[in-house]
């Protein structure tokens, strides 16, 4: 029993820090459970390089998602209804 | 139709039905769909463009050709994909029409992850709030960045962390495999978090 536990934290040292960043790539915030997950979790947790780049790229992905978008300008909207209705008569008149 | 039913029905079928009629010709269901997507449609190429002028041509243009397509489109795929899909090709065509740079290939071909970030020592980022740290300075600095990466990579990006789109109708709206995906959003985050790393440490 202790023989195995001693076996996982030595693949938890083994595992390198660009295989962390690819599992954790699709999903910054997933939810760690499986067993690959945990070894992850583990690395990241005793590795401050790791843990530096998870947090800057979570962040990174907040600020541009923070970052403000301007209103759809009521003119615009107005315009694509009055080009819609041109192209709908031209069509008529066409037919 | 009862209320429960109509409850449970997804956004697919309530879709559906609206393009049906705006098939058969019917301009208050047309409104109808621009008006559900239109912050969508503003909001995707505003992102993309990073330029009022620009989104709004953008805007106008994804809208005309729905309109003018929508015979084309298939009712039983989702129709946000298709939308995607126009706005998409038409942010990506002006840079399609000058052709390829070799940005693209160089960024394809840079090394990725495992043998440049992670390498390093990696200094870590302020703990202030994101909000309070969100100034014009940092937001130029935000517009340059993004503007750097090849369109093909920006859009996977935009898709895939702000409009929270999953890895597979990114796929289907850009006709990538997934594993391309995966590839061009890491690499995408990297770089966009490299060009702003010193502003986040001091
Ligand atoms: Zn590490």
């Amino acid at each position: 029993m202790k023989h195995s536990r001693s076996q996982t934290k030595i693949h938890v040292h083994t595992l390198s820090c660009g295989k962390v960043y690819e599992h954790l790539c699709d999903n910054l915030d997933s939810k760690l459970d499986s067993e690959a997950c945990r070894r992850i979790k583990a690395h990241i947790k005793g590795c401050k390089n790791c843990s530096a780049l998870l947090d800057s790229l979570k962040k990174t992905v907040y600020l541009y998602k923070k970052y403000p978008a301007p209103e759809l300008p009521e003119k615009s909207r107005k315009k694509l209804f009055a080009v819609i209705r041109l192209d709908k008569s031209k069509n008529r008149a066409a037919r | 139709m009862c209320i429960l039913t109509m409850k449970i029905l997804p956004d697919h079928h309530t879709d559906a039905a609206l393009i049906a009629k705006v098939k058969n010709g019917d301009e208050r269901a047309f409104t109808q769909l621009v008006k559900k997507y239109e912050q969508t449609v503003w909001g995707f190429a505003f992102k993309l463009c990073r330029d009022k002028q620009k989104a709004e041509e953008s805007f106008q243009d994804t809208f005309i050709n729905v309109f003018r397509k929508i015979d084309q489109f298939d009712s039983r795929s989702k129709f946000s994909t298709w939308l995607y899909t126009i706005v998409a090709n038409n942010c990506l065509m002006h840079r399609r029409k000058r052709k390829l740079d070799g940005l693209l290939e160089s960024f394809d071909e840079a090394p990725d992850v495992e043998n440049s970030e992670v390498q390093k020592q990696l200094a870590a980022w302020d703990d202030s709030p994101i909000e309070t740290m969100m100034n014009k300075e940092l937001r130029e600095r935000m517009d340059a960045a993004i503007q750097e990466l090849p369109d093909e990579y920006k859009v996977v990006f935009v898709l895939r962390d702000l409009e929270d789109r999953t890895a597979e109708e990114t796929a289907k709206i850009l006709k990538l495999s997934v594993p391309a995906v995966k590839s061009r959003l890491r690499r995408s985050r990297i770089f966009l978090r490299h060009k702003l790393h010193d502003m986040m440490t001091a």
